[in-house]
């Protein structure tokens, strides 16, 4: 094996940080990443950003110094990205609050709805079901990030937990208070409207977790690399001939399923904001997928089959 | 740091101080050429490395570029036979381009259709503005302060109209009628539509107060330099003095005008709570409150946030036409 050596820059300044010497020809990132956690403890491998341009993309862990474009002294940039958090922490955090605080509002804790109200239960069947979809639906989340999701990226920054917690806390916590208020009002079309309306969640919630499952499958090898995802024999799965991201838009019709069956506007406007948040990814991903690969289904769309 | 290179007998020498990784060293080589080169070579020294620009003797294409190997070309500056004379054929290609361009003919039909427009419509606007200035200027001098208390009730027909019409300068920003920037126009559009329609309009109450004296006089006087500097723009015409103004008058006016409005809404909070006026209130069909009193409280915040955007919009484009000038900033 031929040795090399490696010099880490600073991606701003320029300066050296470390030099590293007899470094093998065939190492990985990941080997690089632990050398330089070495000589500084702080920056532990997953908030270095290793790139071969100060302002070039990451390199991935699997990637071997041989194979890329450099010399026999080869430079690459560090960048610091800041403390880091797992993205299987993350979401634990995000889902197991909604879920808690639902309860705080079904439940009538005084500090809500007042003393008076302490502890009582709503007339209506529609608010027990209603409470039962929504933890129905952070329950689902919660297995999904422990038993059926494999993340391409490890961490996330520290500072988006705060911001994710705030936004999915925090509405959970509006919606839940017009849905277990005392002066609550039912569906104006009644049984049909909620008997609708848990079908379609339902379907949607399983369609989900068919694509949930189907897009774990694709990385079973353990790899992290992306592939295009087909449909299976699952029926769930088959809106993949129409759409990049059928869990986005399974996503969407859960939370339009949740806004008909109790009829209320903060439920409403947030299923807005998450349609609005999944375009983006969906269309981020979409052309992720169209520039990586030459043969992708030119049919699909990437959220709404056909529009969008 | 301090290289010293020479060309002797079409032979480059190089020998230079240098940082490297193993310390400070001496570093020398030589690059032996295959044809007469000129004796006297260029270089630049950067952070990074260090440019060596060498001029051939005659100006012809050679086999090889030297007579030894270990020499890597940086390819991104790799000329070759076809690159260069792809490079030429595009020069040309340029220089003709500009030819036609200048004597051409304006191919878009709509041209004046589109100028005449823009320059009705600011000429509208400006009568509309002038009106209501000369008008609540006169009622100043004949009646002094009362005239704030029933200013509404004389001006706001015009003030509406003038108004509704200004919705079209989002229109003409989105379909690209007018080059400016769409996000400013939508700040200034909604905010005054907000404050004329909703929180003036639709109180009796809030239209006997004295603010809306100011609110509306200085919306107009700014509007006053804003249209006709517009409108002799499209024309092709420029007033320097007029440009001055329009790009001067909105540093006091702004702030005041949205002071004006930020009083008025102040002014209209304790109203729309005793009143309920569009409040929604539980038990009701949508399961949701809305108390507007609280989205004025809110509005208050995003006034301010508007005028600073719009501040620096407008500060921007006062430097760009008014060229960068010392001024004492307090």
């Amino acid at each position: 094996f031929v040795s090399s050596q490696v010099e880490i820059l600073d991606w701003k300044t320029k300066k050296q940080l470390c030099f590293l010497d007899k470094v093998e020809s065939n190492a990985t990132i990941r080997e690089i990443r632990l050398m330089i956690h070495k000589s500084y403890p702080q920056w532990y491998p997953a908030r270095q950003s290793i790139r071969l341009d100060p302002k070039g993309k990451s390199l991935r862990d699997e990637e071997i110094l041989q194979h890329l474009p450099v010399g026999t002294t080869a430079t690459l940039y560090f960048k610091d990205l800041g403390p880091q958090i797992g993205w299987t922490t993350v979401f634990l955090i995000e889902y197991t609050g909604p879920l808690f605080i639902y309860f705080l509002f079904y439940f009538r804790m005084p500090f809500v709805y007042g003393l008076d109200e302490r502890f009582t239960s709503s007339p209506h069947a529609v608010v027990n079901l209603a409470c039962i979809c929504h933890s129905f639906h952070y329950m689902k989340r919660l297995i999904e990030t422990i038993f059926v999701h494999r993340f391409s990226h490890g961490t996330m920054p520290l500072r988006n937990i705060v911001k994710n917690c705030l936004y999915y806390w925090g509405f959970a916590a509006w919606l839940a208070y017009y849905i277990n208020h005392p002066l609550y009002t039912p569906p104006s079309y009644g049984r049909k409207q909620i008997n609708f309306a848990v079908i379609m969640f339902l379907l949607c919630e399983a369609g989900n977790f068919s694509i949930h499952v189907a897009l774990s499958d694709l990385r079973r090898d353990g790899s992290r690399t992306r592939k295009i995802p087909y449909p299976t024999k699952n029926p769930f799965t088959w809106l993949f001939f129409f759409v990049s991201c059928p869990n986005y838009t399974y996503e969407v019709g859960t939370w339009i399923s949740f806004t008909i069956m109790t009829q209320c506007v903060p439920v409403g406007l947030f299923t807005l904001l998450c349609f609005i948040q999944m375009t983006i990814w969906a269309k981020d991903k979409h052309y992720t997928y169209l520039r990586e690969f030459k043969d992708y289904p030119s049919l699909r769309m990437p959220i709404i089959p056909f529009l969008l | 740091q301090n290289p010293d290179i020479t060309i002797t007998n079409n032979v480059l020498y190089f020998k230079a101080q240098g940082h490297g990784a193993k310390g400070d060293n001496i570093y020398e080589f030589q690059i032996d050429f295959l044809e007469p080169v000129e004796p006297k070579p260029l270089y630049k020294v950067t952070q990074r490395q260090l440019n060596i620009t060498v001029q051939k003797k005659e100006s012809s294409w050679w086999e090889w570029l030297t007579k030894q190997e270990k020499l890597c070309p940086d390819f991104d500056r790799w000329l070759d036979e076809s690159d260069a004379e792809l490079e030429l054929r595009e020069k040309e290609e340029e220089k003709i381009n500009k030819m036609k361009i200048e004597s051409r003919v304006p191919k878009d039909p709509f041209k004046h259709l589109k100028k005449g427009y823009l320059v009705i419509y600011n000429l509208v606007q400006f009568l509309g503005y002038s009106w209501i200035f000369v008008n609540m200027t006169v009622r100043l001098f004949i009646l002094g302060k009362d005239s704030f208390y029933d200013t509404f009730h004389t001006i706001a027909d015009m003030m509406f109209f003038c108004q509704t019409l200004a919705l079209m300068e989002i229109l003409n920003s989105l379909i690209g009628l007018v080059r400016s920037p769409i996000i400013p126009a939508v700040i200034q559009a909604f905010g005054r539509t907000f404050i004329l329609f909703v929180v003036l309009g639709s109180l009796e109450e809030m239209q006997s107060k004295a603010v809306v004296f100011f609110i509306f006089y200085f919306w107009s006087i700014i509007e006053l330099f804003r249209y006709p500097f517009y409108m002799l723009s499209c024309i092709g015409i420029e007033w320097k003095p007029l440009t001055w103004l329009r790009y001067s008058s909105w540093i006091p006016l702004y702030p005041l005008g949205s002071l004006a409005e930020a009083v008025a809404v102040v002014q209209s909070i304790p109203i729309f709570s005793e009143t309920g006026k569009f409040s929604l209130a539980l038990p009701n069909p949508l399961n949701v409150t809305i108390q507007f009193s609280f989205l004025l409280q809110v509005y208050l915040i995003a006034l301010f946030l508007g005028l600073f955007i719009n501040f620096r919009h407008l500060y921007k484009q006062r430097r760009k036409h008014l060229g960068p000038k010392k001024r004492k900033m307090k």
